[in-house]
């Protein structure tokens, strides 16, 4: 099975975009050949999903990259540099990098993993997307779909 | 010369959300002793306002997404109430059953994730990997059964997407639930590891005991998780009863300079919520097992340690388990039958009590006679629990200053005390921050 993981907050402007993105595809039944899952902010249930039995995952949230506000990349864990200071592990502190390395340190193998990065215009607590990413939301769903059928990347 | 603390702990970890300990102490003076929760407020109750009555749990089920299942389940419950939908006997169980995933899941990423480093002296859980490997294996293994238990009664655990106003939109087989019973039959060696284990941690629980007064849902015939009305318990035993109505009555909320969040108090200055509380009010209505569980662990009502609302939670684990099985086998034998959606009868306002994870939750709405939503009210119980945690905190620093606690020591100590309580202060935003490898 391959997934596509959307998380964030729903009531946090830009921070909601990758859950907007896995419900349109589960909404409009774009789901074909791999299962959209909104996971909201509860990322340690991103492990369920990390079995041998696994294919693919794409992870899609917001992510302050230092682009444009709207523009997104795809990249993989270990191609991140940084991670957020925090003295513990917790739930929703949500390092999402953090839970994957969680996932690793048990010993199984973790399926391939990608990070559809969008880069955020504006987050506060209010529901909906900044102009900057709802203009270009159409996008975000044809190319994370495009990634999980068939691995190739659309220009962000 | 008197003993000099000074413990500032800002947005202290493995707990939901930001909350701060200030305890300053000089020359044996106490000249600070704080709990402040800094949260913005998030508005949920003016963002359902104008929304139609089917979009309201969607909607406040984001309010947390720990809690969604109990959120969601409020709202129905409070629309339902509105509205004057009386729901059918099947849609009520399988709501409890859902109730059970979802408390067992909250419950087990509570002891094991947040609590259980305290106790074995790690940092996190993922300190632990390497030490108690299997320890975390076990509490995966279990969270991934609730998790599937959750998502084939609610579509998912995190915002359930088939408990609407009215009954389900998607019901599971009976051949679902044939498998989900020998999944959770499976876990049952894993439960009683736990127990295990819990049991030979119980030593590293601070030995404190602050009486207060206690509130949870209680039902004739439950153990009061989805239904029922409120009850309070006193440590003397003394009981007071409170029509769901009335929930403004017995919450009492008021603010607070120490924080953005409202407190709460009904018979005595502060009261506790959460699984320590329906263990006091409900301990009657546990199941054989669960209590032999308490048993083996030392609990027993009233429990005025704090600190035990973890261990009560390992009772309401066995509990949810035990309970779920006998829901199973029920609805097994009387089949899932499809059934239309239990439409509105009036419109008005209603409201809803339900026990989440973290304790009491009450929700009210009222609805114009198009079914949009006029007025919201939420009272969620971390917020309920505030004033008694810092009650506790009030009582807890003359104890740990008798003790001759060292700064170190007495920091671990407050802030075992607030994750004991499983606050879940808000679910705040999380974006990455990234900087890709050059």
């Amino acid at each position: 099975m391959r997934y596509l993981i959307g998380i964030g907050n729903y009531y946090g402007l830009d921070d909601s975009v990758g859950l907007r993105i896995a419900e349109v595809i589960g909404e409009r039944g774009l789901d074909r050949g791999f299962q959209a899952i909104d996971m909201g902010g509860n990322l340690l249930d991103l492990i369920h999903y990390l079995g041998p039995e696994t294919e693919q995952v794409l992870i899609v949230d917001s992510a302050r990259m230092g682009m444009e506000p709207g523009s997104w990349a795809l990249f993989t864990p270990d191609q991140v540099a940084t991670r957020k200071p925090q003295a513990g592990f917790s739930t929703h502190e949500g390092d999402l990098l953090k839970v994957l390395e969680f996932a690793a340190a048990l010993g199984e193998p973790l399926p391939p993993v990608t990070i559809m990065g969008i880069e955020p215009g504006h987050i506060d607590d209010a529901p909906g997307l900044s102009a900057e990413l709802e203009s270009r939301f159409e996008a975000y769903v044809e190319a994370a779909i495009e990634f999980l059928n068939t691995g190739s990347e659309l220009p962000g | 010369m008197g003993q000099t603390i000074n413990i500032d702990v800002h947005h202290i970890t493995r707990v939901e959300g930001h909350g701060n300990i200030k305890v300053n102490v000089t020359d044996g003076l106490v000249e600070t002793c704080e709990w402040s929760v800094p949260e913005a407020p998030r508005f949920f109750e003016a963002m359902v306002r104008g929304r139609h009555y089917t979009e309201v749990a969607r909607i406040v089920s984001r309010i947390c997404g720990i809690c969604a299942v109990g959120h969601t389940l409020a709202a129905c419950k409070a629309v339902e109430d509105a509205m004057g939908i009386e729901i059918t006997e099947q849609t009520r169980k399988l709501r409890t059953l859902l109730k059970h995933a979802e408390n067992a899941d909250s419950h087990i990423l509570h002891v094991y994730v947040l609590v259980a480093p305290d106790l074995l002296g790690a940092q996190s859980a993922f300190a632990l990997v390497p030490t108690h490997g299997e320890v975390v294996a076990r509490a995966l293994r279990l969270k991934r059964l609730t998790h599937e238990w959750g998502s084939l009664i609610g579509g998912r655990t995190t915002h359930p997407t088939t408990v609407v106003p009215g009954g389900f939109t998607r019901l599971p087989s009976v051949n679902d639930l044939v498998a989900l019973r020998e999944k959770i039959l499976a876990a049952v060696p894993d439960l009683e590891i736990t127990v295990d284990t819990v049991a030979s941690l119980a030593g590293a629980i601070p030995d404190f005991d602050r009486p207060t007064e206690y509130m949870a849902v209680t039902s004739d015939d439950e153990y009061g998780l989805y239904d029922g009305y409120v009850q309070t318990i006193l440590p003397d035993g003394d009981r007071a009863t409170y029509a769901v109505a009335d929930y403004r009555s017995c919450t009492n909320e008021y603010v607070s300079p120490n924080s953005t969040a409202k407190y709460a108090k009904n018979r005595l200055d502060s009261y506790a919520a959460g699984a320590l509380a329906r263990f006091n009010v409900n301990y009657d209505k546990l199941h054989p097992e669960a209590k032999a569980v308490a048993e083996r662990l030392g609990m027993g009502p009233i429990c005025t340690n704090p600190y035990f609302n973890s261990v009560a939670q390992v009772v309401e684990i066995v509990h949810s388990v035990y309970e779920g099985l006998r829901l199973i086998d029920e609805l097994i034998a009387e089949g899932v039958n499809a059934e239309a959606l239990v439409q509105p009868t009036s419109f008005g306002r209603g409201t809803a009590v339900i026990e989440v994870p973290r304790g009491i939750l009450f929700h009210e709405y009222a609805f114009d006679e198009e079914g949009f939503c006029t007025d919201g009210n939420c009272i969620i119980p971390t917020g309920q629990n505030h004033a008694n945690i810092q009650a506790d905190f009030d009582a807890l620093l003359p104890w740990a200053l008798e003790r001759a606690m060292s700064e170190d020591e007495m920091r671990l100590t407050f802030e075992m005390l607030v994750r004991a309580y499983d606050p879940c202060i808000s679910c705040s935003t999380h974006y990455l921050d990234v900087e890709f490898v050059r």
